[in-house]
């Protein structure tokens, strides 16, 4: 039987008349229509939905279920007409959907009283909501927080929640809409492991919105939306093999299978594969057949990093020296949380750091640091110096940053502000003025009083060209018309627009589209090459850590766990001690590692591909260490 | 992740805390009743005695307890003093100047102050072991009579309900918009009372417009989940009393008992 069905569905938001849309009611309406989608989808099915931001994809589960109606176009759900007012509560009893954001879907304090409320509002008798509540929270892994407080779990858990409330009501469908967008890889990995046992054992037909590549292919069927219409549609290997029809929708290659391309790009002859170990085979069966004759066509374009490392150690501008830093959140109370535990870091004047760690791991903690959004206890106002006692010996916290000492109450916190710029997660949430002019200006004024009209104009023009808008273009504009990458943008220039040395952002990419991280990730390079001497990021993801940082830093549980540049983070087993992914590229020299291929990298993609490239030209086989992973491709 | 204890709720597992949120609601108004009623020091040590009683089986730290009274202590030591100087009364006990402090206006001030410690603490009592959604649940079914008269009842504690969850989220949100906004220089500690006001604005557009759209958000969520208000609704949660709160009702009955009796045998000094 058919789940959903949509025929010839036409729907805009102007004639539609609704202001909900993805997630940002200040949107521009237009780009989220849908152009004469036609769609089936069968019960049983996974199926997965992407598309960049604003192509039109939520709209697609808003419509399914009512939510919105469509302007023209039939859509029958279950054999239900969607369109017709009376089916509404019949197809929202059988269709669940989770949302984004998962604070904003969650009614009530207590878990179980959450899971309780659909059950509550279609009129289950009171004995079987309990039943329904033990059956969603152990099919969503959550029965042991039955009783929790909704607003303590981390992201993963409270989706799983909002997950565990849809199913309560027994859908036939479930509907993510970007379900996974906020959350960490250990929490993505939580919901969608919990989608894909929901699939395979309750039979529930599944529609997962996303943009992540990797969790597409692990539906039975991908479909690509672009611009209100439906482009591609088909197994998601083969869907996302496509690369210019996946670039013209905004959307990028998963990882491993842009290795591949490159690889091939260089020479080396490998077919499109998914895992690294397949990959790896593949790599070392080609280095077999390769005659040792090729001259040498790579270039060694690394520059000396351990040189600009002595040279950045001298200096104090840009510099961050930090040690057994501490903090504790709400201390002497029953919710006392050790966030930080005797923190030791250096970060370098011009380096590219990254930060890493779970949710809760202490890094956002950290970073408030400093630029003193957390002040030391001995940088207060009140602060009084105790008196030593005779022999006690407390170990004294430093934090120097910028050549600013953050423990003395004496340090121009202000001026250390205006170096220290800090971008915080979601930026685009704390613009506020009429025009993008005056919300870049904001900081400007605040730290810098005595500037003339003309250098304010100067400096705000320099701040919103180099993020890459146009300013005669954007700047008389609101900042909530724009859309969202253009809005992250305006709120980074509004940081940058004093100049600062050192620029943190947390989790710059977060919510964006592959092609908006790529974008950003551009946009960091430039600041860094020609406006802020230091930049260090906060991120969950691996290979952005590993293609951009020159060093990073591993946070767990209120400590550093490692650092280093990412050769040496990533050659460490500790990123598994601490549950993290390793970048694909590090997964595939274990798994060439594994078949007794030694190779030299830092783990930057394209560093490993002219390491192989040199490898496969020069040395061939005969490199080979040992003959282990000979009977793989014999 | 940061953790904001609103209300004041004080986690534990005791006696008090056990006891359904509605009987606690009824007690505490029956007690402080019993407080008004209490007419001289036998009738107040027996309201002080019950107050000890249900305080040692509520697993508050007694200091927890004396903090709520820190904000009263101005008002306390203010009425205390007027009350001193200026109630009448015949033994003169000091006199100097204008001031004239009297035997009965001693004793009153003592039972005016200990009135008013006594009922500010059962409040916090109340407050400190109870959660805030058992309050609400506690409140609605108490309301619920009110049904009869068209009043929207549930639709008032879903309100409360919704805004006592979203207060953690909000205050998170403030925190952090104010933290981006101090990133960039704003100032709100220091100026004077316009330039204040004017410092909180980049605070409130971005809180107001978050605010705004998490409702839309929520109002879908809750769309999805077949929410409708109507009457076919049913409710999980059932309060139901326990013998804990059979043991409360009886001590409230027994002070009664005894302040009736204290005001028909012994004379009152107010």
């Amino acid at each position: 039987m058919t789940a959903i069905e949509f025929e010839k569905v036409h729907f805009s938001y102007q004639n539609g008349g609704s202001m909900a849309t993805d997630g940002d009611i200040f949107s521009s309406d237009a780009a989220f229509s849908l152009n004469g989608i036609d769609l089936t989808v069968q019960e049983g099915e996974f199926v997965a939905v992407l598309g960049h931001n604003g192509s039109g994809k939520s709209t697609l589960a808003r419509l399914t279920n009512g939510l919105l109606s469509p302007d023209s176009g039939k859509i029958t759900v279950l054999g239900l007409d969607a369109t017709d007012e009376k089916n509404l509560f019949e197809i929202r009893r059988q269709v669940g959907i989770v949302f984004q954001n998962p604070d904003n879907q969650t009614v009530a304090s207590i878990v179980e009283d959450d899971v309780a409320f659909g059950p509550e509002n279609v009129g289950v008798p009171r004995e079987e909501i309990g039943a329904r509540i033990d059956f969603a929270l152990a099919a969503v892994g959550m029965e042991n927080y039955r009783h929790a407080t909704t607003s303590r779990l981390s992201g993963g858990q409270k989706q799983r929640i909002a997950i565990a409330g849809v199913l309560a009501l027994k859908p036939k469908i479930m509907i993510l809409d970007e379900s996974t967008a906020m959350l960490d890889p250990r929490g993505r990995k939580e919901v969608i492991d919990v989608v894909l046992k929901l699939n395979k054992e309750e039979k529930i037909t599944v529609v997962l919105i996303t943009h992540f590549t990797d969790e597409a292919l692990l539906a039975d069927r991908a479909i690509v939306m672009n611009h209100g219409e439906i482009v591609m549609q088909g197994k998601p290997e083969e869907v996302l093999k496509r690369e210019e029809e996946l670039e013209k929708c905004s959307l990028t290659l998963p990882r491993p299978l842009q290795i591949c391309r490159r690889l091939r790009a260089v020479g080396v002859e490998v077919s499109d594969s998914l895992t690294p170990e397949n990959l790896a085979a593949q790599i070392v069966s080609v280095m077999e057949k390769t005659p040792v004759t090729l001259p040498a066509l790579w270039n060694t374009d690394e520059k000396n990093e351990e040189q600009q490392a002595a040279e950045g150690l001298q200096e104090e501008t840009g510099r961050v020296e930090c040690r057994n830093l501490r903090y504790t959140y709400n201390p002497a109370s029953p919710f006392a949380t050790h966030a930080l535990k005797g923190v030791d870091l250096e970060i370098k004047s011009g380096d590219f750091f990254g930060i890493i760690g779970h949710t809760g791991s202490g890094k956002s903690t950290f970073v408030q640091h400093l630029n003193a959004l957390i002040k030391l206890p001995t940088a207060e106002k009140k602060y009084k110096p105790k008196k030593k006692k005779a022999g006690s010996q407390e170990e004294t916290i430093v934090l120097k940053v910028d050549g600013f000492d953050l423990t003395q109450k004496t340090t121009d916190f202000k001026e250390l502000r205006k170096k220290v710029g800090m971008v915080f997660q979601y930026p685009e949430y704390q613009l506020f003025a009429e025009t993008v002019f005056e919300d870049v200006a904001f900081g400007l004024k605040n730290f810098t009083e005595e500037l003339t009209e003309t250098e304010i104009e100067q400096a705000v023009k320099e701040a919103i060209e180099i993020v890459g808008l146009r300013y005669d273009e954007v700047k008389n504009r609101s900042p909530f018309e724009l859309s969202g990458g253009q809005k992250r943008r305006v709120a980074i220039a509004g940081v940058i627009v004093t100049k600062p040395e050192i620029l943190v952002l947390d989790e710059p990419a977060a919510g964006l589209d592959p092609l908006g991280k790529e974008e950003i990730m551009r946009l960091l390079h430039t600041l860094h090459e020609n406006w802020c001497k230091t930049v260090i990021i906060v991120s969950h993801d691996m290979d952005e850590i590993a293609e951009n940082c020159t060093r990073g830093a591993i946070f767990s549980e209120g400590k550093i766990l490692a650092v280093g540049s990412p050769k040496e983070l990533f050659e460490k087993t500790e990123i598994e001690k601490a549950g993290l992914d390793l970048p694909f590229a590090a997964k595939l020299t274990n798994a060439l590692r594994a078949l007794g291929v030694e190779i030299e990298t830092d783990f930057k993609t394209r560093n490993l591909i002219a390491a192989l490239e040199k490898r496969i030209k020069t040395g061939g086989a005969g490199m080979r260490l040992s003959p282990k992973g000979g009977a793989n491709h014999a | 992740m940061r953790e904001v204890s609103f209300g004041q709720y004080y986690p534990a597992n005791s006696f008090v805390h056990k006891c359904d949120p509605r009987l606690k609601l009824l007690f505490l108004i029956g007690y402080i009743v019993a407080v008004f009623l209490a007419q001289n020091f036998y009738a107040l040590a027996a309201c002080a005695a019950l107050f000890v009683l249900v305080a040692a089986f509520s697993g508050v730290k007694f200091s927890s307890l004396l903090r709520s009274v820190k904000a009263i202590v101005f008002l306390l030591v203010f009425t205390a003093l007027l009350n001193l100087f200026f109630h009448s009364g015949e033994k003169v006990i000091f006199s100097w100047w204008i001031i004239r402090i009297t035997e009965e206006a001693v004793y009153f001030t003592v039972f005016l102050a200990v009135r008013l410690f006594l009922l500010v603490l059962s409040s916090a009592v109340l407050t400190l072991t109870t959660t805030p959604v058992a309050l609400t649940d506690g409140i609605e079914s108490l309301l619920k009579p009110l049904k009869y008269i068209r009043f929207p009842v549930h639709e008032l504690a879903l309100i409360m309900s919704i805004a006592l969850r979203f207060i953690p989220i909000l205050t998170d949100e403030t925190a952090r918009i104010m933290n981006a906004q101090k990133a960039r220089g704003a100032d709100f500690e220091t100026g004077g009372l316009i330039k204040r006001v004017k410092a909180v604005i980049p605070v409130l557009i971005p809180l107001l417009i978050s605010a705004f759209r998490r409702a839309d958000e929520l109002g879908d969520a809750m769309d999805a989940r077949c929410y409708s208000g109507s009457k076919i609704r049913t409710k999980y949660k059932k309060l139901t009393f326990g013998w804990r709160d059979l043991i409360a009702a009886l001590l409230l009955a027994a002070l009664f008992a005894g302040i009736i009796l204290l005001r028909i045998y012994t004379p009152a000094i107010i």
